[in-house]
């Protein structure tokens, strides 16, 4: 059976600029660049304008200031891209369990299986591209093939705001004429051994001999001419983006000031917390902290300490990092109060001699009675602080 | 000093010693060998301070004397030369040692033996004589078992205590205890309780190779010493001070459930869930199936998220109820690896208490591991 072209590379167009152009509509059409412009500076994101003068990311800022002495410099400001990341990924797990990301605004799907809900592997790419517009103000574009190394070329030949998409047997037509450095794992030494053997183009090492490339490179040459026709077995990392965190968040109806409540709250969540660990046979490294202060300012603490799993211990680091941020930030009043764990792992804990899992067993029962009548059927004392 | 030895024995001397040469050390002579004679013969010895190692090796000795020298680079040496007699000599008052061996000659600039540390031979104190084969089998069924890190000394050591004619070894890590016995000739004069590096045993161990002679254990009146005497080879170690924790209430003298199976067939099945354990979180799974008349199953099995599964059953006789237990893939490893015999049996009452891991044949050897806490 000729494999559908069900993989695709979604990248978000310049996506910290993208951002910030959404608040600042006054700086489109112009040469933007988020990162910050000081001497041991590096440009995170340039703009499109900003990329005709040759900034591109990961450059020195001193650099792009040669480059493009007009360019407009915003600092860059996470807080407000990432729950315009978290949507972009939100809406890619609408088609597929499969979905890979491999950063906070790109990522792989393999869109097999879900065809006949959502139609072919192009049109899904059209669908996620309006819905990212609809749902985020920003725009995606879309490589769409039988992998993930075409996908990725295609989607970055498609930019901005647009989509290719490579028809299975067409890979290495579609690759030839494309610029070496096109392709990904040529780096820039890759790069010069290969053009000091007169290969400028993709094409040009597609057609160079196994042997030589063995001979110039080891395995890491095999490997290179199979990419160079468009072969490549790299599957999409399925699961990757799902369950690996679990969190609890309560938003106030009237912002909260009293650190008895919040700390009962923060108690109540990090038992629930405890449960779905045990439901699902996990234990995690990392326990964060989430506190929102009115209007939308956001802040995030995490600490991580060796493998936790039970309520007692998630709500110790919890309430610490609680008490330190909340002292930083003046005791304000809260809006949202949340406790997230991640670095999720199977649960297993090597015994000392002369132990006995009473602590485990407390928590499996507590566990247990809850998922029979409910999360409320059982409480720990100190969450019913939050209960007047 | 001058010396006639040949070249075979000592090689064989210098590579005996060589295990107790300083490898960090903050006192350069200890990475030094002591050469002297002794009584018609070549004595040689190393030190680390912790333990230290003689030899004795036949030779000609034409002018008595002692010297020290660099223990790597003698040992090179000696090793690539041929099959002949060596001429050692070292000039009156001179700083070098001279060797000859065939039309082969060096010299090596020496370190004055008056400054190594002295090199204790016990005598007098406590004695016992012990069986060389039964020594090397109850040293290699407990010293995996002791700690590696510091954090409590004692139990990098192998607790030693005789009662009557048995003499006991045993080690623990925290996590895992095992008990090796050995039946003496003779009980001795007064009873025996020590803790020994298990690095010391180990070297003894070592040393014994296939000997067959009796080996002598002898500890000094202070009892900070302990001093194993093999023929022409000799190993003295310092004692570790403190008390070892009373294990004998870690050993549980009741089961639930018992499950005899082949020693060979479980180290096959342990070491093939190892490999997906190693990709996992290193954790080997065991359930118990009685039977019901017809023979029972030991069922081993373990599962790496990225990797993949694997189960594998053997026939087993089991006693008692179906259970499960799961343990460290290493820990599990380690007592088949040190068990012998055709049959194995495992003891336990728990999923999250001691397996107890007996030879069917063999009266004289324990090992308790504590299990790993998991979901099943």
């Amino acid at each position: 059976m000729e494999p559908a072209p069900t993989v695709l590379h979604v990248d978000l167009d310049a996506f910290y600029v993208s951002m910030e152009l959404l608040r600042h509509p006054e700086l489109r059409g112009m040469p933007v660049i988020i990162g910050h412009p000081n001497a041991r500076g590096v440009v995170s994101t340039a703009s499109y304008e900003a990329r005709r003068f040759g900034v591109h990311s990961a450059m020195p800022s001193s650099t792009a200031r040669q480059l493009c002495p007009n360019a407009i410099w915003l600092p860059p400001d996470f807080s407000f891209y990432g729950p315009a990341s978290s949507a972009f990924h939100a809406i890619l797990r609408d088609f597929t369990p499969a979905v890979e990301p491999a950063g906070a605004d790109e990522a792989y799907l393999d869109v097999r299986g879900s065809e006949r809900l959502f139609g072919t592997g192009p049109e899904i790419a059209a669908t996620i591209r309006a819905r990212v517009r609809a749902e985020t103000g920003i725009t995606a574009s879309i490589g769409v093939s039988a992998n993930k190394l075409v996908s990725k070329v295609a989607s970055d030949a498609a930019k901005p705001d647009g989509m290719l998409v490579v028809s299975p047997g067409t890979e290495a037509a579609f690759l030839a004429p494309r610029k070496l450095r096109d392709l990904p794992m040529v780096g820039a030494r890759t790069a010069a051994v290969l053009e000091s053997l007169g290969v400028t183009t993709i094409g040009d090492l597609a057609a160079l001999p196994e042997s030589l490339l063995v001979a110039k490179f080891g395995n890491h040459g095999r490997e290179l001419r199979n990419r160079a026709h468009g072969r490549h077995a790299g599957r999409v990392a399925e699961g990757r983006g799902s369950a690996r965190s679990i969190s609890r968040e309560t938003t106030f109806g009237e912002d909260e000031s009293e650190a008895g409540r919040l700390r009962a709250i923060l108690r109540g969540q990090a038992e629930r917390i405890a449960t779905d660990l045990a439901n699902t046979g996990r234990s995690a490294r990392t326990v964060s902290l989430k506190l929102r202060f009115p209007p939308f300012e956001t802040i995030t603490r995490a600490r991580s300490e060796g493998p936790v799993d039970l309520a007692d211990d998630i709500y110790a680091t919890a309430v610490s990092l609680f008490d330190a941020a909340w002292a930083e930030n003046g005791r304000r009043p809260v809006r949202l109060i949340g406790v997230g764990v991640s670095g999720l792992q199977p649960r297993a804990r090597q015994l000392r001699l002369g132990e006995t899992p009473a602590r485990d067993a407390l928590a499996g029962t507590i566990a247990a009675v809850r998922e029979k009548f409910g999360d409320g059927s059982l409480m720990r004392a100190a969450e019913l602080g939050d209960r007047h | 000093m001058k010396v006639q030895v040949l070249q075979e024995n000592l090689q064989r001397g210098l590579s005996i010693v060589g295990r107790a040469v300083a490898t960090r050390s903050t006192l350069p002579i200890t990475a030094n060998v002591l050469l002297l004679t002794d009584n018609g013969r070549l004595k040689l010895a190393a030190t680390d301070l912790d333990i230290a190692i003689s030899a004795w090796v036949g030779a000609k000795i034409d002018e008595p004397g002692a010297t020290t020298v660099p223990s790597r680079l003698i040992a090179d040496f000696v090793a690539s030369l041929p099959a002949a007699t060596v001429n050692l000599e070292i000039p009156e008052r001179g700083r070098q040692v001279k060797l000859e061996c065939a039309r082969n000659e060096s010299t090596i600039n020496a370190m004055d033996a008056e400054d190594f540390p002295k090199i204790a031979t016990l005598a007098g104190g406590n004695a016992i004589e012990i069986d060389p084969k039964a020594l090397r089998k109850a040293i290699e069924r407990v010293e995996f078992a002791a700690a590696s890190d510091d954090s409590r000394p004692v139990l990098t050591g192998v607790h030693v205590r005789s009662e009557g004619t048995k003499l006991t070894f045993a080690s623990a890590d925290g996590f895992r205890l095992a008990v090796a016995d050995i039946e003496l000739a003779r009980a001795p004069e007064e009873p025996i309780e020590v803790v020994v590096p298990a690095r010391a045993l180990r070297e003894v161990s070592r040393l014994l190779g296939d000997a067959a002679e009796t080996v002598e254990m002898r500890l000094n009146t202070q009892k900070t010493q302990v001093q194993f005497t093999l023929t022409d080879v000799e190993l003295v170690a310092q004692l570790i001070q403190g008390t070892f924790p009373n294990y004998s209430q870690l050993i549980p003298s009741e089961y639930t459930t018992r499950v005899r199976v082949s020693l060979e067939e479980f180290r096959r099945e342990a070491r093939i869930a190892a490999i997906f354990a190693r990709d996992g979180s290193g954790i080997i799974r065991l359930e118990i199936f009685p039977g019901d008349g017809m023979p029972g199953r030991l069922k081993v099995s373990a599962r790496a998220d990225e990797i993949g599964n694997n189960e594998g059953e053997i026939d087993a006789s089991v006693e008692g109820d179906a259970s499960k237990i799961a343990f460290n893939s290493r820990y599990l490893q380690d007592v088949l690896g040190a068990l012998t015999g055709d049959e194995v049996a495992l003891e336990m009452t728990s999923p999250s208490s001691q397996g107890v891991f007996r030879p069917v044949a063999d009266e004289g050897y324990v090992h308790v591991v504590m299990p790993m806490f998991v979901q099943w």
